[in-house]
């Protein structure tokens, strides 16, 4: 049985710290939607036992800042979370702790001090696998073109309204090629705050445009694999 | 999850709702298991992870080896056009596999408006809807909860029923099924006789005959085999602090509607108010120990991070031990940041010192429930609370910052008078009137009271289960005279629809017959008439019209004492006699003093129960 009053027993540190966590958001947990993800974290914090650092306010409450957004319907190895700590506890045991209270769908990868901000967080590199009939060169090649083709237009929901926009902008590198029957999109997308693109919308836009994925829904499928979050250079990973 | 389902919920609304992968639910090898449990709950996802029973019956039937439990809650209207489109039968929450893989198939009965949804969910997991058009290979259908102790609208479409409270009986039922298909001596119907003869609480409806009178009453309800109960006497646990406690709790990444720790603190109800289910059904009160409830509320938060315990229970301040395991709670909870919560209060054990040590009532509102306007209607009904315990509470209220108050009411009672309604009108008047006597009353802010009336339905094991109830037109005519008699520009009136209030009258006075209806409802459609976007009273008087039904013969007409009841078959522990005692006493305007102050008699301490509230018999707490 754990005993969460174990971390009262711990020693201060003279101040709080910042503690990054990765950790992936997988399988059917793609269907949780951000603000279910917070709440969620905001319990599992608690019962992992973590010595958290809480606001000193007339409300307290914890600390909790998540990197990028990840749409619903998306998977991703490579989400962030910075929680505040205020006793001692090493990066190895808030992992394990908290991995006691995941399923591996929503496992931490790792925990470290923060290196730099979300902010700077510019790219992301996505994985589409997409299961649709034809997967063959022709329809790899249909694809290559359509991503090298300008525009490749698609209506971009924002808070300030739609705007159509052109993908290819967002759109920083890719490379596609067809396996076991399936089109392996790789591509590397604008992911940074008031530059971000929904990578739901490619499958959209190449949905029109190339006429994968009409068929059957019942046979065809895809999935969004979020791997990496990229730095302005596009190649240098976020830490 | 299978794919197939996966690739669907790209385009149904809340897919968090049926995507699964909750942290804390049972997986198991289903080819290492004997049984296959598929407990339902006949409502969306939000609302039936906020249910206890699901939870601890959950936990129960996963706690043995050979059982795997699964949930299943009812698709949202959206979900289920696409299950239509792709052929995708119902499925179970942890493996994703359709009902028919299932042993039992189990529904939880929380509320009559919920049977049509039952239906459906049968419909969508292509599980026949009579029980008597099931095949061999087709999984046992199980009810239980509050409305199986009068599930007769239903007898055709279930297999058995578990009464009362399910920790045991579901377990032995299911074993039952193991050991039957091992000897290999298991048929749907030597099963369902041997449940009903040897495992308590399981009601066979096929196994007990129906005749009736000439006038649509019931002539007699007789057993059709000898080593059958003539009645079902429902299952009780005795002692709480030793029955089964979900340590582990399913944790839904959606918001529950009870989203926080639920802590049981006991069973039953002391007050016995005379319109009330639940103060009868639930009996003998049982409690739990604080030192129990302690242990247990620690080890439910260090398994779920909640930061909000809610002490359940009918009348929470009746808890004998209450001060002892609030200030055990305390101890910890605070410096944890963990509030307290206490949902149902009465006003006359409403104090500063409780209202400080709650969490509940940091919140600018506040919520009694006097029930009825004069102080003789609310003696007619048993409620024991007086106007000045009222004003009292309230005014403790509005001396500790608050400025909203919500007041519950019921209409139709029985012997209601005008006088009675404009009694709740002058009632919410005085409490307005209350705060501005406040010295202490938030300044500058002005009070809001709102009264939340609905209609008195009478329902089965109540001392008021033979009353009429008021025709839709005299409901919705007191409803407007009511509207009329408000006018403190302070409070504000709502209402519920009397017109599901009927429909609900129906149901749980109803009888076998209305089978037929709920049939034709169901292959017309109906789901999701506990919500008021989905429910259409025309429809419904369509269905019973066109299946020989008269609903004002289960709803407002009188029952005879000495008429044989849908419901005589059932015993709850609370005896006839109790019940017809008490009706006279309502009749004569005169109270009776809660359990704890001197035993009624009610019966239902022959049960037995440990820690029971009851002077005299059980040897309980005295």
């Amino acid at each position: 049985m754990k005993d969460n009053e174990l971390k009262f027993s711990l020693p201060m540190l003279d101040a709080p710290r910042t503690a990054r966590v990765r950790f992936r958001k997988v399988g059917n947990l793609q269907y949780i939607s951000h603000l279910d993800l917070q709440r969620t974290f905001s319990r599992v914090l608690v019962r992992a036992g973590l010595p958290l650092w809480y606001t000193k306010g007339f409300n307290p409450h914890i600390k909790m800042v998540f990197g990028m957004p990840l749409p619903v319907g998306a998977e991703s190895e490579c989400e962030y979370l910075d929680i505040r700590i205020e006793r001692e506890m090493s990066d190895e045991e808030i992992k394990d702790r908290l991995n006691a209270e995941l399923t591996h769908e929503l496992a931490v990868a790792e925990v470290y001090p923060a290196e730099r901000h979300f902010c700077e967080i510019a790219f992301a590199e996505y994985e589409y696998t997409v299961h649709t009939a034809g997967a063959d060169e022709a329809l790899t090649a249909r694809v290559r073109e359509a991503l090298s083709t300008r525009p490749l237009t698609a209506i971009k929901r924002s808070k300030s309204g739609e705007k159509e926009v052109d993908l290819l902008d967002f759109v920083h590198r890719f490379t596609v090629e067809a396996t076991d029957g399936a089109l392996i999109i790789r591509a590397v997308l604008a992911a940074g705050e008031g530059n971000y693109l929904n990578p739901d919308l490619l499958i959209t836009a190449l949905r029109e445009k190339t006429g994968i994925l009409s068929g059957d829904p019942m046979q065809e499928s895809y999935r969004i694999l979020r791997r990496r979050a990229l730095l302005a250079d596009g190649i240098t990973e976020f830490r | 999850m299978n794919e197939k389902i996966s690739q669907v919920l790209r385009s149904v609304q809340k897919p968090g709702r049926y995507c699964g992968g909750e942290y804390g639910a049972t997986i198991k090898d289903k080819s290492a298991v004997k049984a296959r449990f598929a407990f339902c709950f006949p409502d969306t996802y939000e609302i039936g992870m906020s249910n206890l029973g699901m939870r601890i019956l959950y936990g129960v039937l996963n706690r043995e080896d050979d059982i795997w439990c699964e949930r299943v809650f009812a698709p949202w209207v959206d979900m289920q056009e696409k299950m239509r489109e792709h052929s995708i039968p119902l499925w179970a929450h942890e493996s994703g596999d359709p009902l028919t893989d299932f042993d039992i198939v189990g529904f939880t009965l929380q509320y009559e408006m919920c049977y049509t949804t039952v239906l459906q969910m049968l419909r969508m997991a292509n599980i026949p809807l009579r029980a008597d058009a099931r095949g061999e290979s087709d999984p046992i259908v199980i009810g239980g909860g509050p409305c199986a102790y009068n599930a007769e609208p239903l007898a055709d479409f279930f297999d058995c029923f578990s009464i009362g409270e399910g920790e045991d009986n579901l377990v032995e039922v299911t074993k039952l099924q193991i050991r039957m298909k091992e000897e290999g001596r298991y048929t749907r119907a030597a099963f369902l006789h041997e449940a009903a003869a040897t495992i308590r609480g399981i009601y066979v409806p096929s196994l007990y005959e129906v005749t009736y009178n000439a006038d649509g009453t019931i002539a007699a309800i007789t057993p059709k085999y000898d080593d059958i109960p003539a009645r079902v006497e429902k299952c009780i646990m005795h002692d709480l602090d030793k029955s089964f406690f979900p340590e582990q709790v399913v944790m839904p990444y959606i918001e529950a509607v009870h989203d926080r720790i639920m802590l049981e603190v006991y069973r039953g109800c002391i007050r016995g108010c005379r319109f009330c289910q639940s103060g009868m059904i639930y009996r003998p009160v049982r409690e739990k120990s604080p030192e129990v409830l302690n242990k247990q509320a620690r080890c439910l938060y260090d398994a779920t991070g909640y930061e909000e315990i809610s002490l359940t229970s009918l009348s929470i301040s009746d808890y004998t031990q209450l001060e002892p395991l609030t200030r055990a709670l305390l101890e910890w909870t605070d410096r944890n940041m963990v509030s307290l919560s206490l949902p149902s209060l009465r006003v006359d054990s409403f104090s500063k010192e409780l209202m400080d040590r709650i969490a509940s009532v940091r919140t600018s509102s506040l919520t009694f429930a006097p029930e009825a306007g004069t102080q003789r209607l609310r003696d007619v009904i048993n409620k024991n609370v007086e106007e000045a315990d009222l004003m009292r509470a309230v005014r403790t209220a509005f001396a500790g910052g608050k400025t909203n108050v919500k007041l519950y009411f019921m209409q139709g009672l029985p012997t209601e008078t005008a006088e009675d309604l404009e009694g709740i009108a002058t009632l919410a008047s005085r409490v307005v009137h209350e705060y501005y006597q406040t010295p202490e009353r938030p300044k500058g802010r002005s009070p809001q009271v709102t009264i939340s009336v609905s209609c008195f339905i009478p329902k089965p094991f109540t001392p008021f289960q033979w009353e009429a109830q008021d025709t839709m037109e005299m409901l919705e005519e007191k409803q407007a005279y009511l509207g009329s008699k408000v006018t403190d520009r302070k409070v504000r009136y709502t209402h519920h629809d009397a017109k599901v209030s009927r429909i609900e009258a129906v149901l749980a006075r109803g009888n076998r017959r209305l089978g037929a209806a709920l049939e034709l409802a169901a292959n017309e459609g109906f789901c999701f008439d506990a919500w008021d976007e989905f429910f259409d009273y025309e429809k419904w008087i369509s269905v019973l019209e066109r299946t020989g039904l008269d609903p004002a013969f289960f709803a407002n007409r009188a029952f005879g004492l000495d008429e044989v009841l849908p419901w005589d078959v059932i015993d709850c522990g609370v005896t006839k006699e109790f019940l017809k005692r008490e009706r006279a006493r309502a009749y004569e305007g005169n109270t009776t003093p809660n359990c704890r102050e001197k035993c009624s008699g009610c019966g239902a301490n022959r049960l037995g129960g440990v820690r029971a509230v009851c002077p005299t018999g059980c040897g309980g707490a005295k």
